[in-house]
Protein backbone atom coordinates (compact mmCIF):
# COMPACT_ATOMS: atom_id res chain seq x y z
CA UNK A 1 0.00 0.00 0.00
CA UNK A 2 1.56 3.53 -1.11
CA UNK A 3 1.62 6.32 1.39
CA UNK A 4 -1.22 8.08 -0.48
CA UNK A 5 -3.59 4.74 -0.17
CA UNK A 6 -3.28 4.59 3.66
CA UNK A 7 -3.74 8.60 3.86
CA UNK A 8 -7.09 7.62 1.72
CA UNK A 9 -7.86 4.70 3.88
CA UNK A 10 -7.69 6.92 7.17
CA UNK A 11 -9.78 9.37 5.64
CA UNK A 12 -12.52 6.89 5.04
CA UNK A 13 -12.46 5.53 8.39
CA UNK A 14 -13.09 8.74 9.62
CA UNK A 15 -15.92 9.12 7.08
CA UNK A 16 -17.09 6.14 8.34
CA UNK A 17 -17.08 6.46 11.69
CA UNK A 18 -20.48 6.66 13.79
CA UNK A 19 -21.34 9.90 14.71
CA UNK A 20 -24.57 11.58 15.68
CA UNK A 21 -26.83 13.36 13.54
CA UNK A 22 -28.18 16.55 13.62
CA UNK A 23 -31.63 17.29 11.78
CA UNK A 24 -32.82 20.83 11.74
CA UNK A 25 -35.98 21.25 10.36
CA UNK A 26 -36.50 25.81 9.40
CA UNK A 27 -39.56 27.21 9.02
CA UNK A 28 -39.24 29.29 5.52
CA UNK A 29 -36.05 31.40 5.33
CA UNK A 30 -35.90 31.41 8.70
CA UNK A 31 -32.26 30.78 10.44
CA UNK A 32 -33.21 28.27 13.27
CA UNK A 33 -35.72 25.50 13.25
CA UNK A 34 -36.82 22.56 15.48
CA UNK A 35 -33.97 20.44 16.14
CA UNK A 36 -33.35 16.77 16.85
CA UNK A 37 -30.24 15.01 17.69
CA UNK A 38 -30.07 11.29 16.67
CA UNK A 39 -27.22 9.09 18.18
CA UNK A 40 -25.39 6.60 15.21
CA UNK A 41 -27.73 3.62 15.15
CA UNK A 42 -30.76 5.47 15.32
CA UNK A 43 -30.85 7.31 12.21
CA UNK A 44 -29.24 4.98 9.15
CA UNK A 45 -32.02 3.08 8.40
CA UNK A 46 -34.67 5.63 8.09
CA UNK A 47 -36.09 7.92 5.30
CA UNK A 48 -35.16 11.59 6.15
CA UNK A 49 -38.85 11.74 5.50
CA UNK A 50 -39.63 9.70 8.52
CA UNK A 51 -36.66 11.04 10.42
CA UNK A 52 -38.37 15.16 9.57
CA UNK A 53 -41.97 13.12 11.25
CA UNK A 54 -40.15 12.21 14.01
CA UNK A 55 -39.32 15.97 14.83
CA UNK A 56 -42.72 17.13 13.65
CA UNK A 57 -44.55 14.86 16.01
CA UNK A 58 -42.46 15.40 18.93
CA UNK A 59 -45.01 16.90 21.76
CA UNK A 60 -42.60 17.81 24.50
CA UNK A 61 -41.44 21.53 22.82
CA UNK A 62 -40.69 24.81 24.79
CA UNK A 63 -43.14 27.93 24.26
CA UNK A 64 -39.99 28.67 21.83
CA UNK A 65 -40.68 25.47 19.98
CA UNK A 66 -43.93 25.07 19.94
CA UNK A 67 -44.05 28.53 17.75
CA UNK A 68 -41.00 27.44 15.56
CA UNK A 69 -43.47 24.27 14.99
CA UNK A 70 -46.50 26.46 14.30
CA UNK A 71 -44.62 28.48 11.53
CA UNK A 72 -43.54 24.80 9.74
CA UNK A 73 -47.00 23.87 10.05
CA UNK A 74 -48.45 27.00 8.24
CA UNK A 75 -45.31 26.56 5.70
CA UNK A 76 -46.40 22.56 4.95
CA UNK A 77 -49.97 23.48 4.38
CA UNK A 78 -49.58 23.17 0.61
CA UNK A 79 -45.78 23.45 0.93
CA UNK A 80 -43.14 20.74 1.16
CA UNK A 81 -39.43 20.06 2.71
CA UNK A 82 -37.07 21.21 0.39
CA UNK A 83 -32.69 19.94 1.57
CA UNK A 84 -30.10 21.54 -0.47
CA UNK A 85 -32.38 22.94 -2.85
CA UNK A 86 -35.11 20.09 -3.68
CA UNK A 87 -37.20 18.31 -2.39
CA UNK A 88 -36.71 15.54 0.40
CA UNK A 89 -36.26 11.93 -0.48
CA UNK A 90 -33.57 9.28 0.21
CA UNK A 91 -31.82 8.55 3.53
CA UNK A 92 -30.44 12.01 5.60
CA UNK A 93 -26.83 10.90 5.27
CA UNK A 94 -27.46 11.91 1.42
CA UNK A 95 -27.93 15.45 2.46
CA UNK A 96 -25.71 15.55 5.51
CA UNK A 97 -22.55 17.62 5.62
CA UNK A 98 -19.67 16.76 8.76
CA UNK A 99 -19.13 19.23 11.33
CA UNK A 100 -17.75 19.71 14.47
CA UNK A 101 -18.78 21.24 17.80
CA UNK A 102 -17.01 23.77 19.86
CA UNK A 103 -15.63 21.10 21.83
CA UNK A 104 -14.38 19.76 18.46
CA UNK A 105 -17.12 16.89 18.55
CA UNK A 106 -17.89 15.70 15.04
CA UNK A 107 -21.31 15.30 14.08
CA UNK A 108 -23.49 15.19 10.65
CA UNK A 109 -25.87 18.05 10.15
CA UNK A 110 -28.90 18.29 7.80
CA UNK A 111 -30.78 21.23 7.35
CA UNK A 112 -34.47 21.03 5.71
CA UNK A 113 -36.62 23.91 4.84
CA UNK A 114 -40.30 23.78 5.00
CA UNK A 115 -41.30 25.89 1.92
CA UNK A 116 -44.81 27.04 0.75
CA UNK A 117 -44.17 27.47 -2.93
CA UNK A 118 -45.23 31.09 -3.96
CA UNK A 119 -45.85 30.16 -8.00
CA UNK A 120 -45.96 34.17 -8.62
CA UNK A 121 -48.51 35.22 -11.29
CA UNK A 122 -49.75 38.49 -9.86
CA UNK A 123 -48.39 41.89 -10.48
CA UNK A 124 -49.64 45.39 -9.73
CA UNK A 125 -49.97 45.99 -13.68
CA UNK A 126 -51.24 42.68 -14.63
CA UNK A 127 -48.62 41.04 -16.52
CA UNK A 128 -50.78 37.40 -17.00
CA UNK B 1 -17.26 90.89 7.37
CA UNK B 2 -16.51 87.19 7.47
CA UNK B 3 -13.39 87.90 5.05
CA UNK B 4 -12.22 90.71 7.87
CA UNK B 5 -12.46 88.25 10.77
CA UNK B 6 -10.46 85.88 8.95
CA UNK B 7 -8.21 88.87 8.08
CA UNK B 8 -4.66 89.16 9.72
CA UNK B 9 -5.76 92.72 10.66
CA UNK B 10 -5.87 94.26 13.85
CA UNK B 11 -9.29 95.49 15.22
CA UNK B 12 -10.29 97.83 17.97
CA UNK B 13 -13.25 96.72 19.83
CA UNK B 14 -15.02 99.42 22.10
CA UNK B 15 -18.56 100.03 23.44
CA UNK B 16 -19.71 96.68 21.58
CA UNK B 17 -18.69 97.70 18.14
CA UNK B 18 -15.81 97.18 15.96
CA UNK B 19 -13.50 99.60 14.58
CA UNK B 20 -11.47 98.98 11.64
CA UNK B 21 -8.16 100.71 10.89
CA UNK B 22 -8.90 103.87 8.40
CA UNK B 23 -7.33 104.23 5.31
CA UNK B 24 -4.69 106.76 5.04
CA UNK B 25 -5.24 108.73 2.22
CA UNK B 26 -4.05 112.23 2.21
CA UNK B 27 -7.39 113.95 2.42
CA UNK B 28 -8.60 111.42 5.24
CA UNK B 29 -5.63 112.16 7.15
CA UNK B 30 -6.48 115.89 7.13
CA UNK B 31 -10.21 115.58 7.44
CA UNK B 32 -9.50 113.34 10.52
CA UNK B 33 -6.82 115.62 11.58
CA UNK B 34 -9.51 118.34 11.85
CA UNK B 35 -12.10 116.40 13.24
CA UNK B 36 -9.74 115.76 16.37
CA UNK B 37 -8.78 119.27 16.59
CA UNK B 38 -12.26 120.36 17.03
CA UNK B 39 -12.32 118.23 19.85
CA UNK B 40 -15.51 116.12 18.33
CA UNK B 41 -13.94 113.21 16.27
CA UNK B 42 -17.31 112.27 14.79
CA UNK B 43 -19.53 112.69 18.06
CA UNK B 44 -22.98 109.85 17.31
CA UNK B 45 -26.22 111.61 18.58
CA UNK B 46 -27.94 108.74 19.40
CA UNK B 47 -25.54 106.77 20.99
CA UNK B 48 -23.26 109.55 22.47
CA UNK B 49 -20.76 106.83 23.95
CA UNK B 50 -19.42 105.61 20.66
CA UNK B 51 -17.22 107.30 18.50
CA UNK B 52 -16.94 106.96 14.85
CA UNK B 53 -13.55 107.68 15.21
CA UNK B 54 -10.79 106.93 17.38
CA UNK B 55 -6.98 106.96 17.64
CA UNK B 56 -4.77 104.35 19.48
CA UNK B 57 -1.48 105.42 19.58
CA UNK B 58 -0.86 106.87 16.17
CA UNK B 59 -3.32 105.08 14.45
CA UNK B 60 -7.05 105.76 13.85
CA UNK B 61 -9.76 103.52 13.68
CA UNK B 62 -13.31 103.54 11.84
CA UNK B 63 -16.72 102.74 13.77
CA UNK B 64 -17.73 99.70 11.48
CA UNK B 65 -20.47 96.90 12.91
CA UNK B 66 -22.30 96.80 16.52
CA UNK B 67 -20.92 93.26 17.07
CA UNK B 68 -24.02 91.83 19.19
CA UNK B 69 -26.02 92.78 15.92
CA UNK B 70 -23.33 91.05 13.85
CA UNK B 71 -23.95 87.84 16.46
CA UNK B 72 -28.00 88.15 15.39
CA UNK B 73 -28.40 88.66 12.15
CA UNK B 74 -25.51 86.56 11.07
CA UNK B 75 -28.31 83.56 10.25
CA UNK B 76 -29.61 86.34 7.85
CA UNK B 77 -26.03 87.65 6.98
CA UNK B 78 -24.08 84.40 5.98
CA UNK B 79 -26.23 81.22 6.55
CA UNK B 80 -24.15 78.83 5.10
CA UNK B 81 -21.66 79.70 7.55
CA UNK B 82 -24.03 79.95 10.11
CA UNK B 83 -25.14 76.38 9.37
CA UNK B 84 -21.52 74.97 9.12
CA UNK B 85 -20.90 76.83 12.76
CA UNK B 86 -24.48 75.27 13.99
CA UNK B 87 -23.68 71.57 13.02
CA UNK B 88 -19.99 71.66 13.98
CA UNK B 89 -21.74 72.76 17.56
CA UNK B 90 -24.54 70.31 17.74
CA UNK B 91 -22.08 67.38 16.35
CA UNK B 92 -19.74 68.95 19.50
CA UNK B 93 -22.86 67.57 22.07
CA UNK B 94 -23.97 64.81 19.64
CA UNK B 95 -27.09 66.88 19.27
CA UNK B 96 -27.35 66.13 15.33
CA UNK B 97 -31.15 64.80 15.06
CA UNK B 98 -30.19 61.24 13.63
CA UNK B 99 -27.91 60.68 17.40
CA UNK B 100 -30.42 61.10 19.87
CA UNK B 101 -33.71 60.16 17.03
CA UNK B 102 -32.37 56.51 16.85
CA UNK B 103 -32.89 55.77 20.48
CA UNK B 104 -36.90 56.74 19.86
CA UNK B 105 -36.66 55.12 16.47
CA UNK B 106 -38.87 52.12 16.74
CA UNK B 107 -39.03 50.98 13.80
CA UNK B 108 -35.72 50.87 13.69
CA UNK B 109 -35.82 48.63 17.36
CA UNK B 110 -38.31 46.46 15.28
CA UNK B 111 -35.28 45.73 12.79
CA UNK B 112 -33.10 44.72 14.92
CA UNK B 113 -35.02 42.69 18.14
CA UNK B 114 -37.88 40.92 15.85
CA UNK B 115 -37.03 41.15 12.23
CA UNK B 116 -32.47 40.32 12.36
CA UNK B 117 -33.10 37.33 14.76
CA UNK B 118 -35.56 35.63 12.69
CA UNK B 119 -33.00 35.79 9.48
CA UNK B 120 -29.36 35.38 11.81
CA UNK B 121 -28.53 32.58 13.23
CA UNK B 122 -27.33 33.90 16.86
CA UNK B 123 -26.66 30.45 19.21
CA UNK B 124 -25.28 27.12 18.24
CA UNK B 125 -26.96 25.64 21.24
CA UNK B 126 -29.82 23.45 20.55
CA UNK B 127 -32.03 25.00 23.02
CA UNK B 128 -34.54 27.55 21.27
CA UNK B 129 -35.13 30.61 22.84
CA UNK B 130 -36.37 34.10 22.28
CA UNK B 131 -32.93 36.25 22.61
CA UNK B 132 -33.42 39.57 24.98
CA UNK B 133 -33.10 42.87 23.22
CA UNK B 134 -29.24 43.50 25.33
CA UNK B 135 -28.49 39.65 23.76
CA UNK B 136 -29.43 41.04 20.20
CA UNK B 137 -27.09 43.73 20.98
CA UNK B 138 -24.03 41.80 22.24
CA UNK B 139 -24.40 39.54 19.30
CA UNK B 140 -24.55 42.47 16.54
CA UNK B 141 -21.68 43.94 18.51
CA UNK B 142 -19.67 40.49 18.03
CA UNK B 143 -20.54 40.46 14.35
CA UNK B 144 -19.97 43.79 13.14
CA UNK B 145 -16.64 45.70 13.40
CA UNK B 146 -17.49 49.24 14.84
CA UNK B 147 -15.10 52.16 14.37
CA UNK B 148 -13.13 53.14 17.64
CA UNK B 149 -14.59 56.41 16.75
CA UNK B 150 -18.04 55.08 17.70
CA UNK B 151 -17.09 53.78 20.94
CA UNK B 152 -15.36 57.17 21.76
CA UNK B 153 -18.32 58.95 20.68
CA UNK B 154 -20.71 56.61 23.02
CA UNK B 155 -18.79 57.29 26.35
CA UNK B 156 -19.02 61.21 25.37
CA UNK B 157 -22.68 60.24 24.48
CA UNK B 158 -23.25 58.79 28.10
CA UNK B 159 -21.66 61.70 29.72
CA UNK B 160 -24.34 63.80 30.68
CA UNK B 161 -22.50 66.64 32.68
CA UNK B 162 -21.73 68.84 29.66
CA UNK B 163 -25.70 68.82 28.74
CA UNK B 164 -26.51 69.80 32.29
CA UNK B 165 -24.18 72.76 32.12
CA UNK B 166 -25.30 74.35 29.02
CA UNK B 167 -29.33 73.95 30.48
CA UNK B 168 -28.65 75.23 33.95
CA UNK B 169 -26.73 78.23 32.52
CA UNK B 170 -29.78 78.56 30.06
CA UNK B 171 -32.31 78.19 32.76
CA UNK B 172 -30.29 80.60 35.70
CA UNK B 173 -30.31 83.18 32.85
CA UNK B 174 -26.73 83.86 32.62
CA UNK B 175 -25.50 85.32 29.65
CA UNK B 176 -24.38 83.33 27.04
CA UNK B 177 -21.04 84.12 26.86
CA UNK B 178 -19.05 87.27 28.25
CA UNK B 179 -18.56 90.14 25.92
CA UNK B 180 -15.67 90.04 23.35
CA UNK B 181 -12.32 92.26 25.28
CA UNK B 182 -12.50 95.39 24.39
CA UNK B 183 -8.94 97.72 22.95
CA UNK B 184 -6.77 96.14 19.78
CA UNK B 185 -6.98 92.82 19.05
CA UNK B 186 -5.96 90.74 16.35
CA UNK B 187 -9.36 89.23 14.45
CA UNK B 188 -7.98 86.00 14.94
CA UNK B 189 -8.98 86.37 18.51
CA UNK B 190 -12.78 88.25 17.35
CA UNK B 191 -13.21 85.40 15.03
CA UNK B 192 -12.67 82.81 18.18
CA UNK B 193 -14.43 85.03 20.72
CA UNK B 194 -17.61 85.04 17.67
CA UNK B 195 -17.58 81.95 16.61
CA UNK B 196 -17.81 80.86 20.43
CA UNK B 197 -21.00 83.18 20.33
CA UNK B 198 -22.37 81.37 17.85
CA UNK B 199 -22.23 78.23 19.48
CA UNK B 200 -23.72 79.42 22.78
CA UNK B 201 -26.57 81.13 20.68
CA UNK B 202 -27.58 77.47 19.19
CA UNK B 203 -27.23 76.24 22.24
CA UNK B 204 -29.92 78.68 23.70
CA UNK B 205 -32.14 78.18 20.42
CA UNK B 206 -31.72 74.70 20.78
CA UNK B 207 -32.97 74.92 24.42
CA UNK B 208 -35.77 72.08 23.85
CA UNK B 209 -33.79 69.87 21.56
CA UNK B 210 -30.79 70.01 24.50
CA UNK B 211 -33.51 69.01 27.16
CA UNK B 212 -35.06 66.14 25.11
CA UNK B 213 -31.73 65.19 24.67
CA UNK B 214 -30.86 64.64 28.41
CA UNK B 215 -34.15 62.86 28.92
CA UNK B 216 -33.23 60.61 26.63
CA UNK B 217 -29.23 60.28 27.74
CA UNK B 218 -30.16 59.81 31.09
CA UNK B 219 -32.55 56.97 29.91
CA UNK B 220 -29.79 55.36 29.04
CA UNK B 221 -27.23 56.13 31.41
CA UNK B 222 -27.32 51.96 32.34
CA UNK B 223 -26.75 50.63 29.05
CA UNK B 224 -23.28 49.16 28.06
CA UNK B 225 -21.29 51.72 25.96
CA UNK B 226 -20.60 49.53 22.96
CA UNK B 227 -24.22 49.09 22.33
CA UNK B 228 -24.64 52.87 22.44
CA UNK B 229 -21.88 52.82 19.88
CA UNK B 230 -24.03 50.35 17.93
CA UNK B 231 -27.02 52.89 17.46
CA UNK B 232 -24.46 55.52 16.65
CA UNK B 233 -22.61 53.77 14.10
CA UNK B 234 -26.30 53.51 12.89
CA UNK B 235 -27.42 56.93 12.79
CA UNK B 236 -23.80 57.47 10.75
CA UNK B 237 -23.75 54.98 8.44
CA UNK B 238 -27.53 54.33 8.18
CA UNK B 239 -26.70 50.63 7.42
CA UNK B 240 -25.42 47.14 8.48
CA UNK B 241 -25.29 43.51 7.16
CA UNK B 242 -25.12 40.40 9.43
CA UNK B 243 -25.07 37.17 7.24
CA UNK B 244 -26.64 38.02 4.41
CA UNK B 245 -29.48 40.20 6.46
CA UNK B 246 -29.31 43.92 6.38
CA UNK B 247 -30.93 47.45 5.77
CA UNK B 248 -30.42 50.58 5.10
CA UNK B 249 -31.96 53.98 5.79
CA UNK B 250 -33.64 55.41 3.23
CA UNK B 251 -34.49 59.32 2.57
CA UNK B 252 -37.74 59.50 4.47
CA UNK B 253 -36.95 59.78 8.03
CA UNK B 254 -37.47 56.35 10.18
CA UNK B 255 -38.12 54.58 7.37
CA UNK B 256 -36.02 51.27 6.35
CA UNK B 257 -34.88 49.22 3.41
CA UNK B 258 -34.70 45.67 4.71
CA UNK B 259 -33.52 43.02 2.88
CA UNK B 260 -31.81 39.48 2.82
CA UNK B 261 -29.47 37.84 0.20
CA UNK B 262 -30.64 34.95 -1.37
CA UNK B 263 -27.06 33.99 -2.12
CA UNK B 264 -26.29 31.75 -5.48
CA UNK B 265 -29.20 28.95 -6.18
CA UNK B 266 -30.31 26.54 -9.08
CA UNK B 267 -32.91 26.92 -11.37
CA UNK B 268 -34.43 24.10 -13.88
CA UNK B 269 -36.13 24.19 -17.03
CA UNK B 270 -38.17 22.08 -18.63
CA UNK B 271 -35.53 19.79 -20.10
CA UNK B 272 -33.63 19.51 -16.24
CA UNK B 273 -30.43 21.43 -17.31
CA UNK B 274 -29.67 23.53 -14.43
CA UNK B 275 -29.26 27.56 -13.95
CA UNK B 276 -26.80 29.32 -11.67
CA UNK B 277 -28.53 32.31 -10.43
CA UNK B 278 -26.10 34.95 -8.98
CA UNK B 279 -26.92 35.87 -5.55
CA UNK B 280 -29.03 38.70 -5.26
CA UNK B 281 -30.83 40.91 -2.32
CA UNK B 282 -34.46 40.89 -1.94
CA UNK B 283 -36.14 43.64 -0.20
CA UNK B 284 -39.28 45.50 1.04
CA UNK B 285 -39.45 49.46 2.65
CA UNK B 286 -40.87 49.68 5.67
CA UNK B 287 -42.85 52.70 3.91
CA UNK B 288 -44.58 50.44 1.41
CA UNK B 289 -43.85 46.86 2.93
CA UNK B 290 -46.90 45.10 0.51
CA UNK B 291 -44.44 43.90 -2.47
CA UNK B 292 -41.12 42.53 -2.22
CA UNK B 293 -38.26 43.47 -4.94
CA UNK B 294 -35.03 42.71 -6.29
CA UNK B 295 -32.65 45.77 -5.21
CA UNK B 296 -29.74 44.61 -8.06
CA UNK B 297 -29.96 45.02 -11.81
CA UNK B 298 -31.48 41.27 -11.90
CA UNK B 299 -33.05 39.03 -14.04
CA UNK B 300 -35.19 35.80 -13.27
CA UNK B 301 -38.63 34.19 -14.72
CA UNK B 302 -40.53 36.42 -11.99
CA UNK B 303 -38.84 40.17 -12.92
CA UNK B 304 -40.36 41.29 -15.83
CA UNK B 305 -37.18 43.17 -17.24
CA UNK B 306 -33.41 42.96 -16.83
CA UNK B 307 -33.07 45.80 -13.77
CA UNK B 308 -32.38 47.08 -10.46
CA UNK B 309 -35.35 47.65 -8.09
CA UNK B 310 -38.23 45.23 -9.63
CA UNK B 311 -40.86 44.22 -8.35
CA UNK B 312 -41.18 40.21 -7.58
CA UNK B 313 -44.22 38.76 -9.17
CA UNK B 314 -46.45 36.65 -7.16
CA UNK B 315 -49.36 35.59 -5.93
CA UNK B 316 -51.26 37.60 -3.47
CA UNK B 317 -50.13 37.16 -0.12
CA UNK B 318 -52.94 37.97 2.49
CA UNK B 319 -51.19 40.59 4.84
CA UNK B 320 -52.26 43.75 6.06
CA UNK B 321 -50.68 46.47 4.45
CA UNK B 322 -48.62 47.57 7.53
CA UNK B 323 -45.13 47.42 8.35
CA UNK B 324 -45.15 45.21 11.48
CA UNK B 325 -42.31 42.78 12.10
CA UNK B 326 -44.44 39.60 10.78
CA UNK B 327 -45.71 41.29 7.54
CA UNK B 328 -42.11 42.36 6.18
CA UNK B 329 -40.68 38.71 7.22
CA UNK B 330 -43.47 37.09 5.82
CA UNK B 331 -43.34 39.46 2.44
CA UNK B 332 -39.35 38.98 2.70
CA UNK B 333 -40.02 35.19 2.98
CA UNK B 334 -42.43 35.11 -0.06
CA UNK B 335 -39.87 37.29 -2.24
CA UNK B 336 -37.11 34.70 -1.64
CA UNK B 337 -39.35 31.95 -1.99
CA UNK B 338 -40.55 33.04 -5.36
CA UNK B 339 -36.95 33.41 -6.68
CA UNK B 340 -35.90 30.14 -5.26
CA UNK B 341 -38.86 27.61 -5.59
CA UNK B 342 -41.53 29.11 -7.36
CA UNK B 343 -40.72 28.46 -10.83
CA UNK B 344 -42.01 25.46 -12.45
CA UNK B 345 -39.99 24.24 -15.44
CA UNK B 346 -43.11 22.29 -16.66
CA UNK B 347 -45.34 25.54 -16.24
CA UNK B 348 -43.12 27.54 -17.88
CA UNK B 349 -44.76 30.20 -14.88
CA UNK B 350 -43.37 33.86 -14.85
CA UNK B 351 -43.15 36.59 -17.32
CA UNK B 352 -40.10 34.44 -18.91
CA UNK B 353 -39.05 30.59 -19.74
CA UNK B 354 -35.41 29.46 -18.84
CA UNK B 355 -35.61 27.28 -22.15
CA UNK B 356 -36.66 28.71 -25.43
CA UNK B 357 -39.89 27.72 -26.59
CA UNK B 358 -41.47 26.52 -29.73
CA UNK B 359 -43.38 30.32 -30.23
CA UNK B 360 -40.36 32.25 -30.21
CA UNK B 361 -41.79 35.19 -28.13
CA UNK B 362 -38.36 37.96 -27.92
CA UNK B 363 -37.42 37.78 -24.12
CA UNK B 364 -35.08 37.61 -21.28
CA UNK B 365 -32.54 34.64 -21.99
CA UNK B 366 -30.77 32.67 -19.24
CA UNK B 367 -28.58 31.21 -21.13
CA UNK B 368 -25.40 32.24 -19.77
CA UNK B 369 -26.56 31.05 -16.61
CA UNK B 370 -26.66 27.52 -17.50
CA UNK B 371 -24.71 25.35 -15.67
Amino acid sequence: MTEAEHKKDLHVDEAEKLIPLVLEIIPGHAAEGLISVYEPGRYEGESLRGLCERILNKTNLSIEEQLILEDISRQLEGGKLFCRGQEISGTALEFAVSEKTEAGEKYFYVPVRAIKPQEGGIFSSGPE
Amino acid sequence: MRRLLDSELELFVESDFIYLPLLLDPSIEKETQSLFQSGSPGKNTAQPESKTIIKHNTRHFVKTIKVHSLLDSYKAINAHHYNRLRDDCLRKYRLTQGADGIFVDETLKKILFLILPHFVRNNKNLRRRKLAEEEVLDFIAERIDIPQKYHEDALAFLDLEPLHEILRGLEDRKPVLKPPGEGLQPASKLRAWFHEAIQAKVLADERYRVKKALQVRQQLSREKPEHIAIFLYIADMGSIEIDGFGFSRMKFPKEYLIYKRTGEYVLRDYYGRSYLFPDCRVAVSTYTPSRPFVVEKYKHPFLRGYQANQEICMKAIEVANEPTASNIIRILEEGITALLYGYDARRRNGYHSLDKTFVYIPTIAFEEYRI
